[in-house]
């Protein structure tokens, strides 16, 4: 049990380096003018996400599926809007696109 | 400028594989949480539920190891195993044999005529039922001086005589192993005190057919308890009782003292009398413990579940730490839903800080919720004793009202708060017994209903989700949480209503959830049935 608690924490780091970078080369393609509280928002915004999906599915894996879509819809709804947000601060004064 | 071409195109690579690779380890990502969500939302060690390992206790897969061919390979007659060829089954023969030649011995002492024969040698010892069970029997401290072979009897002589060596190793631990460790247990048994309790807790318990002033005082066949073995302190003495506890099958245990006006006033189980009774003077302490159901059949109440799981795990429990405490030299009686109350539990688990009173009238503990059989056992060792807890459940309970709604009897209150509630002079929330017990014999399956215990939030699994929305509203003292959780609970979760779990025509005998797959008649019996819920 600890064995696999570690081997998952493990390529769930490795997996964060690689959105993290992943992230940065966007918001440079995108033109995007990041600054610390941009990417503090984005990153909660995207742990928000993460935390959603994992108690959708912790609900479903425990027999309740009913509650486990009913989350996953309203999830959709809030990540949606405040993805709006996010998004439009984050356009906001962006700079040409990089080619 | 052609280097700089390369720079840019390099550049361009890179950032090309970090967006994609991004992308790709960010759809891994959430992949790998919803999977480790369902992981976690599956997982059998978060059910409250007693040690339900799902399919994990056999994890080898068997069918991959199948061989052909018998188990053994048949080298000579076979034969049906006789007693006396077990060392352990051997044993009885053995002492009978012995305690018929010293009866021969003591006759010719005596100057007695000799009896042909030695009385009945085919009677088997008493108590004996199989070699397993007669091994503990050894001669006692005057019964020295194995026989010689030939003054045995049969099966005995017979197999002496074809095993000569198997005479000698038997007479060499009569005459000497057993002596000396009779010498040694004298020397050195203090030192296997606990063992020898704990050792006792696990195959000796008694009856309780006598008064608590006999019967707490017994252990073992002796009426006396040894002297009480001195602990270091009180604080010693309740963390060695909470241990053993655990490993005797409680999952929670508290300890407090006894309350007389929660000791039952018509009769003390082994006691003849009835009627009011003094409490005896040496229940000084309670030690209360909980037991939770099995997961998926408490959750496929009312008309599928039990309450015999637990009671029956709780009340082994409580007969093992009886004798352990006994054992140790101290009086002691087990209060246990197979062997009978004295005293009355919620109470005494909420004094013990096990859990709070809930609505719904029992007890609701940080653990379990209320999924949870109690025993206890009184002593009068002294333990340090625990307080009553609070972990919000009053107030949660106030906004709450999930278990008076599901009632399939309307039993339990809906009112905003208990004040006014008097029960012999204590409040707390009380309830319809009476209307509950009636839905008791209505209801199908195991006797009794237990919606109530499987409906309250707090008995939900122990998983990061749930156990994280109870450390959070336990922090809160707003209200907030609870009424947004009471909110959630009400519009995510899917169960019948009250009346669907009534008999036809008002219902259907539903249950909570679906009983799990092998407590279901049609996978695996071949008999008719007819199904409540599609009606006639």
């Amino acid at each position: 049990m600890i064995t696999n608690l570690v081997v998952f924490a493990f390529i769930i780091g490795l997996l964060t380096g690689a959105v993290v970078a992943g992230a940065k080369a966007w918001a440079r393609a995108l033109g995007l003018r990041m600054s610390w509280w941009k990417w503090l928002l984005s990153g909660l915004w995207y742990f928000l996400l993460l935390f959603l999906l994992f108690a959708a599915f912790t609900f479903m894996g425990e027999g309740e599926v009913a509650a486990g879509w009913k989350v996953l819809g309203i999830a959709v709804l809030i990540l949606v809007i405040l993805g709006a947000g996010l998004a439009r601060i984050l356009l906001a004064g962006r700079t040409p696109p990089e080619t | 400028m052609k280097k700089k071409s390369e720079n840019e195109e390099n550049s361009w690579s890179r950032r090309e594989f970090f967006k994609i690779g991004g992308s790709v380890a960010a759809g891994l990502q959430m992949g790998a949480v919803a999977g480790s969500g369902l992981a976690a939302g599956k997982d059998p060690s978060t059910h409250n539920g007693w040690q339900h390992l799902g399919d994990n206790t056999q994890f080898v897969d068997r069918s991959r190891m199948i061989r052909q061919g018998p188990a053994y390979e048949i080298v000579g007659e076979p034969l049906r195993p006789e007693m006396h060829e077990s060392a352990f089954g051997r044993q009885s023969l053995i002492m009978r044999d012995m305690r018929q030649y010293r009866e021969m011995i003591r006759s010719f002492d005596a100057g007695e005529e000799r009896q042909e024969g030695m009385g009945n040698r085919n009677a088997l010892p008493r108590g004996e039922t199989s070699p397993e069970t007669t091994g503990g029997q050894q001669p006692g401290k005057d019964e020295t001086g194995f026989p010689p072979m030939d003054t045995f009897s049969e099966p005995m002589l017979s197999w002496y005589k074809n095993r000569p060596d198997l005479y000698e190793l038997d007479k060499y631990r009569v005459e000497e192993i057993l002596p000396k460790k009779r010498e040694d247990e004298e020397k050195y048994g203090d030192y296997y005190t606990l063992i020898n309790a704990w050792s006792d807790s696990w195959s000796t318990h008694e009856s309780i057919s006598e008064p608590p002033e006999i019967s707490d005082f017994k252990i073992g066949g002796r009426s006396k308890l040894k002297d009480p073995m001195p602990f270091k302190s009180r604080v010693h003495a309740a963390q060695l009782i909470k241990k053993v506890a655990h490993h005797f099958g409680a999952t929670m245990v508290g300890i407090t003292t006894i309350e007389p006006d929660w000791c039952y006033n018509y009769k003390l189980r082994g006691s003849e009398e009835r009627g009011s009774y003094e409490v005896p003077k040496h229940w000084k302490y309670v030690i209360a413990f909980g037991v939770p159901h099995q997961w998926e059949q408490v959750n496929s109440n009312p008309n599928s579940g039990t309450s015999f799981d637990a009671y029956s795990r709780v009340s082994i429990a409580a007969r093992r730490l009886e004798t352990f405490i006994k054992s140790l030299g101290y009086p002691a009686r087990r209060h246990s839903p197979m062997d009978g109350y004295d005293l009355i539990a919620v109470p005494y688990l909420v004094k013990a800080g096990l859990g709070e009173q809930g609505r719904h009238g029992i007890a609701i503990t940080p653990e379990t919720g209320s999924n949870f059989r109690a025993a206890f056992v009184t002593t009068s060792l002294e333990m340090e004793i625990d307080q009553p807890i609070d972990f919000g459940v009053k107030e949660f309970c106030e906004h709450c009202q999930i278990c008076a709604d599901i009632c399939p009897s309307g039993s339990i209150s809906k009112a905003d708060s208990n004040e006014g509630m008097n029960t012999r002079g204590y409040r707390h929330w009380e309830i319809n017994q009476t209307s509950c017990y009636n839905f008791w014999m209505q209801s199908m399956g195991g006797m009794g209903c237990r919606l109530c215990l499987i409906a309250c939030p707090y008995s939900r699994k122990s998983n990061w989700l749930h156990s994280l929305a109870r450390k959070v509203d336990s922090k809160d003292p707003t209200g907030l949480v609870d009424n947004g959780l009471t909110y959630m609970q009400k519009n995510l979760f899917v169960a019948p209503e009250a009346h669907e779990y009534l008999p036809p025509p008002d219902g259907h005998f539903a249950n909570f959830r679906e009983p799990p797959e092998w407590l279901q008649v049609k996978n695996y019996l071949d008999i008719e049935t007819t199904d409540p819920s599609i009606g006639d």
